[in-house]
């Protein structure tokens, strides 16, 4: 059975005069999952973030949004964080958020109660009456993010919503986007933060120039970028062992040796052979699956070759 | 409810609690109020004081005060000493030594033509001039036939101009109304509507260098957010202009003991056409203001152009003169016509003179149509503007977007390159 679809786009291209931003994407994001946009500065995320939104209109090619074009009253079902962050000033915070909040169609009673709740749950609570200019620049990023998701959208468009916060804030809103996943709503986050989409994301779509580099379920493509590899740690001529094809040093991160296999060697072998060889000690041993990181600068450095 | 309402009371019970607002609406009066309180008080002070003057010396040359007739005065003011000279170079040489501070001449055909001329170092206050015209009625009066009622003999004509077709007298009571209201109308006018459109081109500028428009565009669509902000500061300069009708009913009311406020009345006529006025040129106003706040890139590129705009409201009154004394002259007419400076053109002819109904009508039409056109633009500029930084925008862009359809998108790029971010 499909599953049900928060947004579908079909073919969508958008060019400013001569630049090609967006260059025929297509792309599902289904109910209930978190779908990661990835792809690195330029790539077309915000643009296309933006076309879903209705803020921009693609030059060809159609988008749906729960269901039908964007209308106003289905912008009442969605929550966006643009990348540019931006709140009233000199307002008071409690107020400010109770009218953007009445903009997405709640009662301002409601309004007041969702966000002295969202305060209180975001440890901001004696901040509500200062001026949104009184709050750090953390805060300030908190509040926003309440601002998204008061309404409580079936859909959230977060447009790098971790940039700039330190790491107790960033598991403080992690924490409450998963939250509203597991209530079942739906949320699109742009990132360049490999590991956050790793942890988080159901599906991700990787786009560079415009263009789909990869899609699909996170693990998934973990498993197609998978090396035929192991890492190891220890003393020995790792080159001698029989089934190695080559070695290479792991230079990032924790070292090691990378141990490239022969198409029809198993790692248990590999580990057979280590363990039965003299002069050789081994402190690490593991399957080398990349990170999302390493896919993400093979995908870049391949299609820029 | 309603997002343009919730937009509306927003901009409404914001700005209605903004410092600059309150001094506006409730500064601007206090201010003018006390500035005349302590005006009159000092005149006033000046006027009844009569010890400066305790001799006055006077030369009779036409015979009027022969057997010297004193008035009466009130019991509050000490008459000064008279002092009778023969001739003026002896009472002339009396007020150089300084024995006395003033003299009056009172020449041979006083009694045809009234002349009568005062001598001192300073002005004569109002009362001693008072005192004066008393003394000569006094005197004069008994010359007078029996019978002849002293009121008459003091105030020989009180005249009535009769203004053809306008079915409006000027009386001597109601000039000052005539020629106040319209002013304190045209005021009013300049100043209820230029504080909220400028509040409302604020606005829009602050929510683009803020950033937060992005939220609000994807909340609700910018035709209603422009409407609900001009709807909220529409009904804020009602506001204004309510306080201020009501401190000046209350002034009116309470000044009606001051000689200078005696007769003044609102016409309705008046009010019923400023109110008509103000409403269209508002839209107009606020309309353009929208625009230029969504096209402008900083508060201060902002206020550059609201101080243009406003000079065109106020253009009229740097030809003040030419309304006093021909109030259908050309300027005056053309000037009536002009959609930006109608309104207080307008409200100005109608306090002075018989304005031809075809000129409010050809004028209200004009403006009509002129705000419907910049409202209409306004509104595509806006939305097409709304999300645009940085980048400064040709007449030529603007104009392109004017003729596109409304369902152009709005606009964001900076540059090419970090619009496809």
């Amino acid at each position: 059975m499909q599953p049900e679809k928060a947004i579908r786009v079909e073919h969508i291209s958008k060019t400013y005069g001569d630049f090609r931003a967006v260059n025929d994407l297509s792309f599902e994001v289904y109910r209930g999952e978190i779908f990661a946009m990835l792809g690195p500065n330029g790539s077309g995320k915000t643009t296309t973030m933006r076309m879903i939104l209705d803020i921009l209109k693609p030059d060809s090619g159609k988008i749906e949004v729960l269901g039908g074009t964007l209308t106003d009253t289905l912008k009442d079902r969605i929550g966006y964080l643009p990348e540019e962050r931006g709140l009233y000033r000199n307002v008071r915070v409690l107020e400010m958020m109770e009218y953007l909040a009445t903009l997405k169609g709640l009662s301002s009673g409601e309004a007041r109660k969702r966000s002295q709740a969202m305060l209180e749950r975001l440890d901001l609570a004696e901040h509500a009456k200062k001026k949104v200019s009184e709050l750090s620049k953390g805060m300030q990023q908190k509040i926003q993010f309440a601002v998204t998701v008061l309404h409580e959208p079936e859909l959230i468009i977060i447009d790098e919503p971790f940039s700039g916060l330190d790491p107790i804030n960033t598991l403080a809103l992690k924490d409450l986007v998963l939250e509203f996943r597991n209530k079942g709503h739906t949320v699109v986050m742009s990132t360049h933060q490999m590991w956050q989409v790793e942890e988080m994301a159901d599906r991700l779509l990787m786009i560079h120039q415009g263009e789909q580099q990869l899609y699909g379920p996170v693990e998934d493509i973990r498993k197609q970028y998978a090396l035929h590899a192991i890492i190891v740690e220890g003393q020995g001529n790792w080159a001698a062992l029989p089934g190695v094809e080559r070695i290479e040093t792991v230079e990032n991160g924790r070292k090691g040796t990378l141990l490239y296999l022969q198409p029809q060697t198993t790692t248990d072998e590999v580990l057979a052979a280590i363990a039965t060889t003299r002069d050789m000690s081994i402190e690490r041993f593991e399957l080398a699956v990349p990170s999302l990181h390493d896919i993400f600068i093979r995908v870049v450095e391949e299609h820029e070759k | 409810m309603n997002k343009t309402w919730i937009v509306a009371r927003r901009e409404y019970l914001y700005n209605l609690r903004r410092p600059a607002f309150l001094f506006a609406v409730f500064g601007v009066p206090l201010f003018t109020f006390v500035m005349w309180v302590i005006i009159f008080a000092v005149t006033a002070s000046n006027e009844e004081n009569l010890d400066s003057f305790a001799q006055v010396g006077y030369v009779d040359e036409a015979g009027v005060l022969d057997n010297l007739a004193l008035p009466e005065v009130s019991s509050d003011v000490t008459p000064p000493e008279l002092v009778a000279f023969e001739s003026e170079e002896t009472a002339r040489a009396a007020l150089d030594s300084r024995k006395i501070s003033v003299y009056f001449l009172v020449q041979p055909d006083y009694l045809s033509n009234g002349q009568l001329s005062t001598y001192s170092y300073a002005g004569i206050p109002e009362a001693l001039h008072d005192y004066i015209e008393s003394l000569m009625l006094a005197n004069v009066s008994r010359q007078a036939p029996p019978g002849t009622p002293l009121e008459r003999i003091a105030n020989p004509v009180n005249m009535t101009v009769h203004v053809a077709d306008s079915g409006r007298d000027l009386t001597e009571a109601n000039i000052p109304a005539l020629i106040l209201m319209p002013l304190v109308f045209a005021m009013i006018f300049m100043m209820a509507s230029g504080v909220t459109s400028g509040f409302l081109m604020n606005g829009v500028v602050e929510e683009k260098t803020n950033r937060i428009m992005e939220i609000l565009v994807t909340s609700i669509s910018p035709m209603q957010m422009l409407l609900g902000k001009v709807i909220g500061l529409g009904l804020l300069g009602l506001t204004q202009i309510l306080v201020w009708g009501a401190a000046i009913v209350i002034l009116l009311n309470v000044g009606q003991t001051l000689p200078l406020l005696q007769g003044i009345a609102v016409p309705v006529d008046l009010m019923v056409i400023f109110v008509i006025y103000f409403i269209f040129s508002y839209f107009l106003l606020s309309g353009l203001m929208a625009g230029i706040g969504a096209v402008v890139g900083s508060e201060q590129e902002s206020r550059q152009w609201s101080s243009i705009v406003s000079l065109l409201w106020v253009l009229p009154f740097f030809f003040i003169i030419n309304f006093l004394t021909d109030p259908n002259g050309t300027v005056p007419v053309v000037l009536t016509l002009i959609p930006f400076t109608a309104p207080t053109t307008a409200l100005l002819r109608l306090g002075f003179t018989a304005v031809p109904v075809w000129q409010i009508i050809l004028s209200l039409a004009i403006l009509l149509l002129t705000t419907a056109l910049t409202v209409w633009a306004s509104a595509r500029v806006f939305r097409w503007a709304l999300l645009r930084y940085g980048k400064r925008i040709s007449i030529r862009e603007l104009l392109s977007v004017i003729r596109k359809s409304p369902e152009a998108e709005i606009s964001l790029v900076q540059s090419a390159q970090e619009g496809a971010r």
